[in-house]
């Protein structure tokens, strides 16, 4: 990079590099459970043993070095 | 024991097709027994790209429809001895494959040859599903370009979901093939580097290829660029074949080609 660089606009691959990790990580997030519904029932069966369910909540999210599931279980009161 | 290999991408244009055809003839070059299977049904292309389209009589969608066996559709490339081709229907009706009978297929496939490369559809239907299904690794193709990666990150999300290795509880083995990289662009800063593509798609490396004019001359020929020696291309194509084979080989160096006025404008930068 020469001294004159340092006035010009961001690079183009930059620009692009963020854009995509912005695209990826939330369709990664909305992708990766291809039967979430299935899921959702299985769970609320099991639990359903030992407590009563009301709903249940799946939440993913992810980023470079995690990828997290968030289950919140809803219960009868 | 032999190994099923699929060319898959998600967007199409990227060059699964020219990438197939290439790593193919490598892969026979070394000596091995190679067969390249079209699975783009309707839209058959790998045939030009290998020179072989005159020698077309029956097809895979045939051959899973028992309207002539697997020996007479396989077409024995003259040129490269090892390399068999088996090419695509042209049929309008993409829904003609059914997973038992690729099934059948690939299994019939494996007990004559060491490697077995499909040449997968674009898109992420029910063609890309099936060639997939019997995959041992995955070569996923990209470009340097955002809707290119973009795509690609959401195919190799569904691999494991659609093969059967997956489900049996192995891992589809899966590397990145970075096609048509343009060095010049790459050192202005307007073209993602190779470190940011693999950032972004947190896969291994198993290729990279510069985009080079060789490529449309080899094409228009039907000589896949893999045959030619002098060909850089050619060399990364080869290359590919040899990592697939287990050799550890540096990557090729791809640097932008310098003229002298160019290099004049870069002491005035």
């Amino acid at each position: 990079m020469s001294f004159f660089d340092i006035f010009k606009k961001k690079k183009s691959k930059d620009v692009a590099k963020d854009r995509l990790m912005m695209m990826l990580a939330y369709e990664r997030a909305n992708t990766k459970i291809d039967n979430l519904d299935e899921m959702k029932k299985d769970l609320i069966n099991v639990v359903k043993k030992y407590l009563n369910v009301k709903d249940i909540h799946i939440k993913t999210s992810s980023n470079q070095d995690i990828e997290t599931l968030e289950v919140e279980i809803l219960l009868q009161k | 024991m032999a190994k099923v290999i699929t060319i898959t991408s998600g967007k199409g244009g990227v060059g699964k097709s020219t990438t197939t055809a290439n790593i193919a003839t490598a892969l026979a070059l070394l000596g091995k027994k190679v067969i390249a299977v079209d699975f783009d049904i309707g839209l058959r292309n790998l045939d030009m790209i290998l020179g072989l389209e005159n020698r077309i009589v029956y097809d895979v969608v045939d051959v899973m429809e028992n309207r002539c066996n697997l020996a007479q559709a396989i077409i024995k490339d003259k040129r490269t001895p090892n390399l068999h081709f088996l090419p695509a229907s042209q049929t309008k009706d993409k829904t003609v494959l059914n997973k038992d009978k690729v099934e059948k297929l690939i299994n019939e496939l494996k007990k004559d040859f060491d490697y077995i490369l499909i040449d997968s559809p674009a898109g992420i239907e029910s063609g890309f599903e099936h060639s997939i299904f019997l995959a041992d690794r995955a070569l996923i193709v990209t470009t340097p370009e955002v809707s290119a990666i973009r795509d690609a990150d959401r195919v190799i999300g569904i691999i494991d979901a659609k093969s059967k290795k997956a489900q049996l509880g192995e891992e589809v083995e899966k590397h990145i093939i970075i096609n048509r990289i343009k060095p010049e662009l790459v050192e202005k800063g307007e073209m993602l580097p190779i470190e940011d593509v693999l950032d972004l798609l947190s896969l291994p490396l198993i290729g990279i290829v510069p985009d080079d004019e060789d490529i449309v001359r080899s094409t228009n020929l039907g000589k896949p660029i893999a045959l030619d020696e002098k060909s850089l291309v050619g060399e990364a194509f080869r290359r590919i074949a040899r990592r697939i084979e287990g050799e550890e080989v540096p990557f090729i160096d791809i640097k932008a080609k310098r003229g002298f006025f160019s290099k004049l404008k870069g002491l005035f930068k």
